[in-house]
């Protein structure tokens, strides 16, 4: 599926210093939707960093995700405000109809559906997030229409 | 070297400028506890927070790590005062609801009149490795012996050593320096036939020609080798027997 020349492309847009591995580590979540181990070790004889560095950079930021994702990320915020106008519902319409526990990927790997903790849009709650589209006021029963409409399936 | 005079609880002491308050009060005969610093290790320290102390300076103090904070002119430090005990015990508390199994951490609580813990663990995590994260074997494998092999993987309470994916690493050249430099002994190696294993990896080790004890890992003489241009039959007999 992914071969060093797929890597390469990427890191070859960079300039060989320490500093360009997290922007190179977001292009490979961008592209692959994760990073993958293999990337991580080519990008470690490449940049003459050791392996273990960038692992624990993989570790360390939320946006890096070392496992697979899907094409598409649903995130419905549990925070305070949207948990009382019915965020519990929304989540759990969410992972019957998707067919994912939260925090998972689905088996197609098209959706991966998270919690997170505020997105500092209360006056809109409940809000889910559909990759980098914020939905206010959404609503249990509407919301795999929202889903829908906006990945077009 | 400049010199500088240092007061450390109400006594005067020279020191070089820039040294660590740590240093200086141990080289007098000022004992402050501390568990993430070792001289040795240029990277090390400011992590564990056992050795906070009052730093007085300009008409101000402040808590400060003896580990890494620099001896200055006119410079006074308190290491004996109720706010250095106080907060020592809070951090000790901490410490010893992380890692309840350490004897390390448990007698430095002991020696600071504490016994009873209020904190627990949460459920599921793990209260046998005895790991605080203070990055010392990290700080050791990648500043003193150079390769590199293990990092501090994750963030907050997850925070923890390890080779890359959890897996035998393939640089990792078995020196043991990593669980020699653990303050707490959190680093599980052992060995048995000639073999050591550490970070979940086997290493044979070579054995001493005259007393016939395995004394050094393959992999680490390799190492030396290539690092230091040494020649490889100085391996051939242990230090006892050189």
């Amino acid at each position: 599926m992914t071969d060093e020349t797929q890597f390469d492309r990427i890191i070859d847009r960079y300039e060989k210093t320490e500093e360009s591995l997290l922007a190179i580590l977001q292009d490979f979540q961008r592209e692959f939707h994760y990073v993958p181990e293999e990337g991580i070790r080519r990008l470690s004889e490449m940049m003459e960093v050791p392996e273990s560095k960038i692992y624990a950079m993989g570790t360390f930021y939320k946006a890096l995700s070392l496992t697979p994702r899907g094409r598409h990320t649903v995130r419905v915020c549990t925070g305070t405000a949207c948990h009382l106008k019915g965020a519990p519902q929304i989540l759990e319409t969410l992972e019957r109809e998707l067919k994912v526990k939260r925090n998972g990927t689905t088996t197609d790997g098209e959706f991966t559906l998270e919690c997170v903790n505020c997105v500092g849009a209360c006056a809109m709650a409940p809000v889910t997030l559909i990759d980098e589209e914020y939905h206010g006021q959404t609503r249990s029963s509407k919301i795999m229409d929202i889903v829908k409409k906006q990945v077009g399936s | 070297m400049e010199k500088v005079s240092v007061i450390i609880d109400g006594r005067a002491f020279e020191a070089v400028k820039d040294q660590c308050v740590l240093e200086v009060a141990h080289e007098n005969g000022v004992y402050i506890p501390s568990l993430c610093y070792n001289s040795e290790v240029a990277s090390s320290g400011g992590s564990c927070r056992v050795c906070l102390v009052e730093a007085h300076q300009g008409g101000r103090m402040r808590l400060v790590t003896a580990c890494n904070y620099p001896v200055r002119k006119g410079l006074e430090v308190k290491t004996d005062t109720p706010l250095v005990h106080r907060i020592r015990r809070g951090v000790l508390e901490l410490l010893m609801a992380r890692v309840p199994d350490s004897e390390v951490i448990r007698e430095m609580a002991a020696a600071e009149g504490l016994s009873e813990v209020r904190f627990r663990l949460d459920e599921g995590e793990d209260d046998r490795f005895n790991c605080i994260a203070c990055a010392l074997c990290t700080n050791v494998c990648a500043d003193v012996v150079g390769v590199y092999a293990i990092a501090m993987v994750n963030r907050g309470a997850e925070k923890k050593p390890a080779t890359p994916y959890y897996k035998a690493s393939d640089v990792c050249i078995g020196c043991g320096a990593c669980a020699y430099a653990c303050p707490t002994g959190a680093i599980a190696m052992e060995e048995e036939d000639g073999v050591r294993r550490i970070w979940g990896r086997d290493f044979n080790m070579v054995k001493c020609g005259v007393c016939g004890t395995p004394y050094i890992p393959e992999a680490q003489v390799d190492w030396i080798v290539k690092t230091t241009g040494k020649d490889r039959s100085f391996f051939d007999k242990c230090p006892d027997h050189r």
